[in-house]
């Protein structure tokens, strides 16, 4: 791994020629000089990444600006970096767009992404218009790296795909701190699965791809053979494996939407954590920020929501569903559930007059009871059709079709940003396991449907409704599902990335096999892709700032009626392409109205408008509003006029009575 | 002579000590009965500041028991203050159950100040007097914090009262960008939001009642009155055309608590996120280093209510053996407070998300009560006689003028504000009053509080002696063959409340209760037995404790109320083993068996 080193922006590499190549084809105009050395094309440690960023600022500081919003558990910083020209319009008063990354520990290729695109930025300032536009008018955040102190734990030379930062965390709430952890068993400084030879598993070997594991299905005549396990000793000899590893909890599952309360890894309540807390404190400040774009293991941009509103896909790996299983019944033994207690309470005998009480919840005080409200868990109709349109963008300039394994989204960062902030919010993995449609696929295909099974590896990642919500253990496993894709992906195109199984000895078993995924070459593809994905959703992120709203005063009229009585009219304008508030920012009042105030004293208003109208939601591609005021003043007097919207900007004209 | 003499001297001394010794004098040579060693009054509504004067005379006056600290700092930067009242000689504070108390989080609703205030009085001036006092603040440790909402009970206090139910971090209520910049306006500086009228002989549309002068009422179509009505007090500050429409905060403290908690469009004022607001984050993080806190009363008021979870409907029932135990406590409640009413938030209130007992019930496992305190009107005029005259409306005390007529004749008129002349910015000349007083309705009449603080803090004290207090009982040991030994041990909580409550468990938020085997033995096995009485007569099959290491037995649902369980150990070894019951609410006991 190396530092970056500025001087090699200037060199022009292959993959330069590439992006030029699809930048003209997409139609912008792109005299790239800028490139990325080989010396990009590395994951970076904490220290090494925190001093990119700092030689990034110091190369573009008229450009670019660095500030750290929070330190977490272990001292790291939590960079922000603003990205505009700085002379103009205030940045703070310009829409934004807020670039976040690894909130998942092991979601490292999110940063280098975000880094990448802040090079593309940067280095094409001067050549781009459109990206000269792009900051000069409008402003970039970037959250690079979230959760450094998870990050960091997957550069201790042991690959394991710890998403977790450095809370304390009782994982099975035993009364004992982090006692049983991974073990690698190999010593091939990778942290995978154990099949483990069992009469009572649950999974077999699975027969069309020997290399993954399968839950057996009894109704098919399949015995299970195996258990999985994650690779590791039952360290504190309590039944489970790996139960209770270091840390800590996952920043992208400790948000506020759909929060899986009292869920491992997701802290001991909603923001409980620096970092989330970090993220949001300042994200409620900024109420600029008009978009977001979320680096990490969930998607609506490679498959956008369906017609439904809900996330089209989040199909993980079953092996690892499978070794998480295994010890799902760690935090909860010792529920006493017999012995003399339960029967001899003195409540069980009140259960035979209990129907009498008055506490039940049925029984009404006589006060009216407000129905529960539910929040929202679906994309709003009305927005849906511009996640369409970013998902085809994204796609298009990407060229993006498969989905790598990913989760289903719960206390997720760039849901919170949609669900509660109100504004679109994008997620994606950044990159794909695409998987040319050549011969062999074909034949897959026709294998699989003789053998039985309903959809091809691709077919799957469009039908997730039919699969449902997988959560842990929820597909099957085997060459129907995630598994089989990745495994064909990872031969193709990181080879290392699937360790073949190998017996090993074992303290706690006799026949016991190691193998499967390597975690993080699932979550994070070859380092050499990284400076190609950095530029790609660069471009994405000049195309996103195109779109937002921009409101502006556009015509004022003043005439006299004589007497000192005057007619204003005035009609505001949303030349963008975004609305002030998409549908379900105006219903979760995550964006506030846009303010049209006429700068009188109340008093002088005789009829028409109020002196402070709001606009709860003003449509863009030109859509205007219209006002009248018929108020008294003098001749002479000016009148300040004045327009402020959180994600459109603000406008004001001076208004003379004559 | 000789006794008049002495009278006098007695006098004259007494009037030395007590101009010596203006406050909390010994009183030694009255015969007053009990004789207390700090006055408070509980007539009256104290101020953060009284308040806080008042625990630091108490402090000082039982410093041994006593401890004052703060926990942190509300958003105006007063202290968030804690009382700790622990006896050192029995145990140390974290080994002990602990209560919490608080009160006041909605800074209008400040009675509970004085509840708690009341509280701490209550068991240090009665300890050593009272048995069960005595025995209580023995056994137990107690949290008490009278405002934990400092910044609204001194904004009610200050100001007229109108917006202290919130916290004072800056919301822009009306989206202008700006920030509080349009409160409500006491323009005559009486505390009180007045109503105002402007004369206006033959052109108005309202009149003096003739019922009471104290009622305007608009006259009747085809006739005109001497007034008009202008609103209440209050100026547009900010000249947008709209009057006070952003005052301090505007946001719910009791919303931003982190169970079902829900944004702002589900649920009003619940902030941007759980523990955002100062004083939520300062108690949270208190309740969480304290996790033997096993009891909790959060103070609101009105409306006579002894009120548990859940908050919301969607929260769903909490597990049958934790409503059985609210229940018991509930229903005593209602017998210690006769004016108020068990009920569970959602269906006797309403649909509450992130609220206070939400969170220390699901997300800390604290068994959690919220008193409503004061009933209201029901509470003036009690007896059945009086309640059915009330039904009548030409009744001095009917409906609509009860209050004033308790106001009249119990309270000399203290409360009602009348017209006054007042030269308005706006307006000129017109008559501001017609209201009662910012206390009224919220508050009990002040001569009434003492027994509203007595009979609630009788209530919490009641959940407090509750409280889980794990006993190792009866132990017994039968030797099965060679050096095998069968070894029972009884485990009892004589108390209402669980060592883990079911929902607890659940969630994973309490520490499972374990139970420790010392010694060098070997242990075959463990496992409950069902029925010790019966046992060797009927020598049923008892189950095996499923667990790796015996030594170490997990209970992770802790041990129930009024309960006694029998563990059997076989164990293989000789000499003697000592078993410890570890429960982080319920204390922790160890007994010694001999392997003979």
């Amino acid at each position: 791994m190396e530092v970056i080193v500025n001087h090699l922006f200037n060199y022009c590499n292959r993959r330069g020629l590439v992006l030029l190549i699809s930048l003209l084809m997409s139609g912008s105009i792109c005299l790239s000089q800028a490139a990325f050395g080989q010396e990009d094309s590395d994951y970076k440690n904490f220290e090494q990444f925190e001093s990119a960023l700092k030689s990034l600022v110091k190369a573009h500081s008229g450009l670019a600006a660095m500030e750290s919003i929070g330190k977490t558990n272990s001292g790291r910083e939590i960079w922000l970096l603003t990205i505009a020209k700085k002379s103009g319009t205030p940045v703070d008063q310009r829409p934004g767009l807020l670039v976040n990354a690894n909130l998942e520990g092991d979601h490292l290729i999110g940063s280098e992404i975000a880094l990448g695109s802040m090079k593309y930025l940067l280095s094409n300032y001067e050549s781009d218009e459109s990206i000269k536009k792009a900051l000069d008018e409008h402003v970039f955040y970037f959250l690079p790296k979230i959760n450094p102190d998870g990050a960091e734990k997957n550069f201790g030379g042991l690959s394991s795909g710890v998403k977790t930062n450095d809370t304390n965390y009782d994982g099975d709430n035993d009364g004992r701190m982090d006692e049983d952890g991974p073990d690698d068993l190999n010593g091939d400084g990778i942290i995978t699965v154990m099949r483990v030879k069992d009469p009572n598993g649950l999974y077999m070997i699975d027969p069309d791809n020997p290399g993954l594991m399968k839950k057996s299905d009894p109704m098919k005549g399949e015995a299970g053979e195996y258990s999985v396990y994650w690779e590791g000793i039952d360290n504190d000899a309590d039944g489970f494996i790996n139960e209770d590893p270091t840390g800590g909890v996952d920043i992208n599952r400790n948000f506020m939407h759909k929060y899986p309360y009292f869920k491992e890894d997701a802290g001991i309540h909603m923001a409980s954590e620096k970092e989330t807390r970090a993220v949001i404190d300042w994200i409620v400040k900024q109420r600029n920020v008009a978009i977001m774009l979320t680096f990490g293991e969930s998607d609506n941009l490679i498959s956008p929501p369906n017609s439904r509103g809900e996330l089209s896909s989040d199909k993980g790996i079953s092996m690892f569903d499978f070794a998480d299983a295994s010890f799902a019944g760690a935090s909860k033994v010792g529920m006493v559930s017999t012995g003399r207690g339960y029967g001899m309470g003195r409540f069980m005998g009140m259960q035979f007059f209990r129907g009498s009480r008055s506490s039940t919840p049925e029984a009404s005080s006589g006060r009216s009871s407000r129905p529960a409200r539910e929040p929202a868990t679906t994309v709003n109709k009305s927005d849906q059709e511009l996640f369409n349109q970013f998902s085809k963008k994204y796609k298009e300039i990407t060229g993006f079709e498969s989905q790598p394994p990913l989760r289903e989204p719960a206390g997720a960062l760039f849901e919170y940003g949609y669900y509660q902030y109100g504004i679109p919010s994008l997620a994606t993995p950044g990159w794909s396991m695409d998987i040319p449609k050549d011969t062999t696929l074909k034949e897959d295909r026709q294998g699989r449907q003789t053998s039985g099974r309903q959809s091809s590896a691709r077919g799957a990642f469009s039908m997730r409704g039919a699969s449902g919500m997988t959560g842990a253990g929820g597909s099957s496993g085997g060459g129907d599902g995630m598994d089989a894709t990745a495994l064909k992906w990872l031969k193709k195109n990181n080879s290392d990335g699937f360790v073949e199984w190998q017996s090993v000895s074992h303290p706690d078993f006799d026949d016991v096999e190691v193998g499967g995924f390597d975690p993080m070459a699932v979550t994070n593809p070859p380092a050499d892709m990284i400076s190609d994905l950095g530029e790609k959703h660069g471009e994405f992120m000049v195309y996103l700032s195109s779109l937002y709203a921009d409101v502006k005063i556009a015509q004022t009229e003043v005439t006299s009626h004589g007497g000192g009585i005057f007619r204003i009219k005035a009609e505001i304008e949303n030349a963008g392409f975004l609305p002030t508030a998409i549908q379900h920012g105006v219903t979760s009042r995550g964006v506030k109205p846009t303010m049209v105030q006429l700068g009188v004293d109340p008093d002088a208003i005789m009829s028409g408008s109020r002196k402070t109208n709001f606009i709860q939601k003003l449509d863009g591609s030109g859509k205007r509003q219209k006002y009248e005021w018929l108020i008294k003043g003098r001749s002479g007097d000016k009148i300040e006029l004045k327009v402020v919207s959180q994600k459109g900007g603000s406008d004001s004209a001076t208004i003379v009575l004559k | 002579m000789k006794t008049t003499v002495k009278y006098i001297i007695s006098l004259a001394l007494i009037i030395i000590g007590t101009s010596l010794c203006p406050t909390d004098a010994s009183s030694q040579d009255y015969a007053s009965d009990p004789q207390f060693k700090v006055k408070i009054d509980f007539n009256r509504w104290h101020d953060v500041h009284e308040l806080y004067d008042d625990m630091r005379r108490l402090e000082k006056a039982y410093p041994e028991f006593l401890s004052m600290e703060s926990v942190g700092k509300s958003y105006n930067g007063l202290d968030i203050m804690v009382m700790k009242i622990n006896n050192p000689n029995t145990g140390n504070e974290m080994d002990k159950a602990a209560m919490h108390i608080e009160a006041n989080i909605h800074g209008n609703e400040i009675q509970g100040g004085e509840v708690c205030l009341y509280t701490i009085w209550y068991l240090m001036e009665n300890y050593g007097r009272i048995d069960k006092i005595t025995k209580l603040v023995d056994e137990r440790v107690f949290y008490i914090f009278p405002t934990v909402n400092p910044d609204g009970r001194q904004h009610y206090m200050e100001k007229e009262g109108g917006g202290a139910r919130t916290g004072h971090v800056p919301v822009d209520d009306d989206n202008d960008g700006l920030y509080e910049e349009d409160p409500s306006n006491d323009l005559n500086g009486n505390g009180v939001i007045e109503q105002i009228r402007k004369y206006v002989p033959g052109e108005g549309n309202y009149r003096i009642s003739r019922d009471d002068p104290r009622f305007m009422e608009p006259v009747p179509f085809g006739e005109t009155g001497d007034y008009i009505m202008l609103g209440s007090e209050g100026i547009d500050d900010d000249k947008d055309g709209r009057v006070n429409e952003d005052g301090p905060g505007s946001y719910d403290p009791n919303r931003n608590w982190g169970s079902n908690w829900q944004p702002n469009y589900i649920q009003g004022g619940a902030m941007d996120y759980p523990f955002q607001l100062p004083e939520t984050r300062a108690l949270n993080d208190f309740l969480f280093a304290h996790p033997n806190i096993a009891g909790l009363q959060s103070y609101h008021n009105t409306g006579g209510m002894i009120l548990r979870g859940p908050g919301a409907k969607t929260t769903g029932e909490y597990p049958r053996s934790d409503v059985s135990f609210y229940d018991e406590l509930g229903k005593d409640g209602e017998r210690m407070l006769p004016f108020y009413r068990y009920m569970v938030i959602w269906s006797g209130l309403y649909n509450v998300y992130g609220g206070s007992i939400d969170w220390s019930n699901d997300g800390l496992g604290i068994p959690s009560f919220s008193n409503e305190l004061w009933s209201g009107s029901g509470q003036y005029f009690t007896s059945p006689e009086l309640k059915e005259q009330a039904k009548d409306p030409n009744s001095p005390i009917s409906r609509s003028k009860s209050r004033y007529f308790f106001d009249d004749h119990l309270e000399f008129g203290d409360q009602y504000v009348p017209w006054k002349t007042f030269d308005h910015p706006d307006y000129g000349e017109v008559e501001m009053g017609g209201r009662f007083k910012k206390h009224l309705g919220r508050l009990p009449p002040r001569f009434m509080n003492e027994e509203l603080c007595h009979r609630n803090m009788a209530f919490t004290l009641y959940q407090a002696d509750e409280m889980p207090m794990i006993e190792l009982g009866e132990t017994s040991v039968k030797k099965i063959s060679g050096d095998v030994y069968r070894v029972w041990i009884d485990i009892t909580n004589p108390k209402i409340t669980p060592s883990i409550m079911a929902k607890a468990a659940q969630n994973n938020v309490v520490r499972p209760d374990l139970i420790l085997l010392n010694g060098d033995v070997e242990l075959i096995s463990a496992s409950w037995i069902n029925d010790k009485a019966t046992h060797d007569y009927t020598n049923p099959i008892t189950s095996l404790i499923d667990q790796k290491d015996l030594k170490r037995l997990i209970i992770r649902n802790g041990h129930p109320g009024k309960t006694t369980r029998t563990l059997q150990y076989l164990v293989k070894g000789s000499g003697n083993i000592s078993i410890t019951y570890d429960s982080v609410k319920g204390g922790k006991v160890s007994t010694n068996v001999q392997l003979k």
